[in-house]
């Protein structure tokens, strides 16, 4: 068992936070201009590449993080720039650009809950769905922030964990950080504090392997 | 659903009990004066100054309610009058200590609420409005306001109107500020005594970001000594 992914979106719909983890296809890099800046910077549209990057185009899109979620190392310290200067094993990419596959898992959330809304005619909540290779969780704040994960089939519901993400360091790093402007629809929230005690956290679960 | 009063009240114990770390009162009001201070030195006008208080507060309340949201774990409030239940009982008491008396009343139907201060005049709309009366007010512990800033009009606790609109605001309660003289001619009878009035009224959805239900209310506050 384990975790794929995680996404937050703000109020606006639009995603301000990305990660992963044991994902088998990166994703690619967004289009220009199609996910806000500070989002992740793995999937941020990358600049015109340098000349070392052309002749290894693998390089370009696996991020410096990226080395941590390889299964095999050993993680010292996160929070490390940690330039890779052996070249990863290529990695299977989505066909899908980061900016559209936010898009996509937007658009699915919205719609189910809409519409498990509607049949029920009631307050209900969207939970969480599997297919038979993921399962996808759902939190969604008061406030309007969706939590998104996406997990093994088999995980119990994670719903716990995003609102410990919530209520942990989104709160901690996010809210309560004046350098993070919150609802402004130009950037997304990510930092590095933040991005490293989501990472722990989530890798300190039993669900995590 | 019918959580009532009471049990709000347990909850903003509780969580007052739960918070880790506090904040000096002494220390939290003075500090709060000499920010209110330095403001009407800077801008050398009671109006600005109310508006920056309102603008500072806002911007704190909207980053406020996710602090409320992720420790308090409540629901969406059915109604207005629910919502200041909530309001007074969990939030005030959560974060200031103080639980301020509420009091539920109607809005008068198309009339602008800044003028209807009196008792309110012929069709009302239930449950519109609430009063937030603060019996004490820790951001006004020590102080005592000049005459010449009373008579400019300036009022003291202006932020928690800030505060309120954008905690409201980020769940879909759209709130705008009505400020009326009316508050200072009723503390007048308490003079002397620190009060504080915020009044919030209920005035339309907000649809603009998904389908949920929303008010737009008003919150008035003003504080005299």
């Amino acid at each position: 068992m384990t975790i794929y992914s995680l996404y937050i979106y703000d109020r606006h719909c639009t995603c301000v936070y990305y990660q992963d983890w044991h994902r088998t296809k990166l994703p690619k890099p967004a289009a220009e201009g199609g996910i806000l800046p500070a989002v992740s910077h793995q999937v941020y549209p990358q600049p015109q590449q340098d000349t070392i990057s052309t002749s290894d185009p693998i390089s370009t899109y696996s991020s410096p993080r990226n080395t941590l979620s390889s299964s095999s190392g050993v993680v010292v310290a996160v929070n490390e720039e940690q330039r890779t200067t052996t070249p990863q094993p290529p990695q299977a990419q989505s066909g899908l650009s980061f900016d559209e596959e936010a898009k996509l898992v937007y658009g699915v959330v919205l719609s189910l809950r809409n519409m498990i809304k509607k049949l029920s005619g009631k307050d209900e909540q969207f939970v969480n769905y599997k297919t038979s290779t993921y399962k996808l969780h759902l939190y969604e704040t008061l406030s309007g922030y969706k939590f998104v994960m996406l997990s093994d089939p088999n995980a119990d519901s994670l719903r716990f964990v995003l609102r410990q993400i919530y209520s942990g360091p989104f709160l901690e790093y996010v809210v309560r950080n004046p350098l993070v402007k919150m609802d402004s629809k130009e950037r997304g929230i990510d930092n590095e504090y933040f991005r490293t005690s989501t990472d722990r956290m989530i890798r300190g679960l039993s669900v995590f392997q | 659903m019918a959580t009532t009063s009471k049990q709000y009240k347990v909850i903003g114990e509780e969580l007052w009990k739960g918070r880790a770390e506090k904040t000096n009162a002494e220390l939290f009001a003075l500090t709060y004066g000499a920010l209110v201070v330095q403001l009407i030195q800077d801008y050398e006008d009671y109006e600005e100054v109310n508006k920056q208080l309102e603008k500072m507060g806002y911007n704190i309340g909207t980053r406020l309610i996710e602090d409320f949201l992720a420790r308090s774990n409540i629901g969406r409030c059915v109604d207005f009058r629910e919502t200041g239940e909530v309001v007074a009982k969990v939030g005030f008491k959560s974060f200031l200590n103080i639980t301020p008396s509420v009091t539920h009343g109607g809005l008068p139907i198309a009339a602008s609420p800044t003028r209807s201060s009196t008792a309110s005049p012929a069709p009302t709309i239930p449950g519109a409005t609430f009063t937030l009366t603060l019996d004490e007010n820790p951001l006004a512990e020590f102080v005592e306001l000049p005459e010449e800033a009373l008579e400019g009009g300036l009022w003291f606790s202006n932020i928690l109107c800030g505060v309120l609109r954008g905690a409201l605001e980020m769940v879909r309660i759209l709130t705008a500020l009505c400020l009326s003289k009316f508050t200072y001619h009723s503390s007048d009878s308490n003079a002397g005594h620190g009060y504080v009035y915020l009044r919030c009224v209920a005035r339309g959805r907000n649809d603009r970001d998904q389908s949920h239900p929303c008010q737009v209310s008003r919150g008035r506050s003003s504080r005299r000594r």
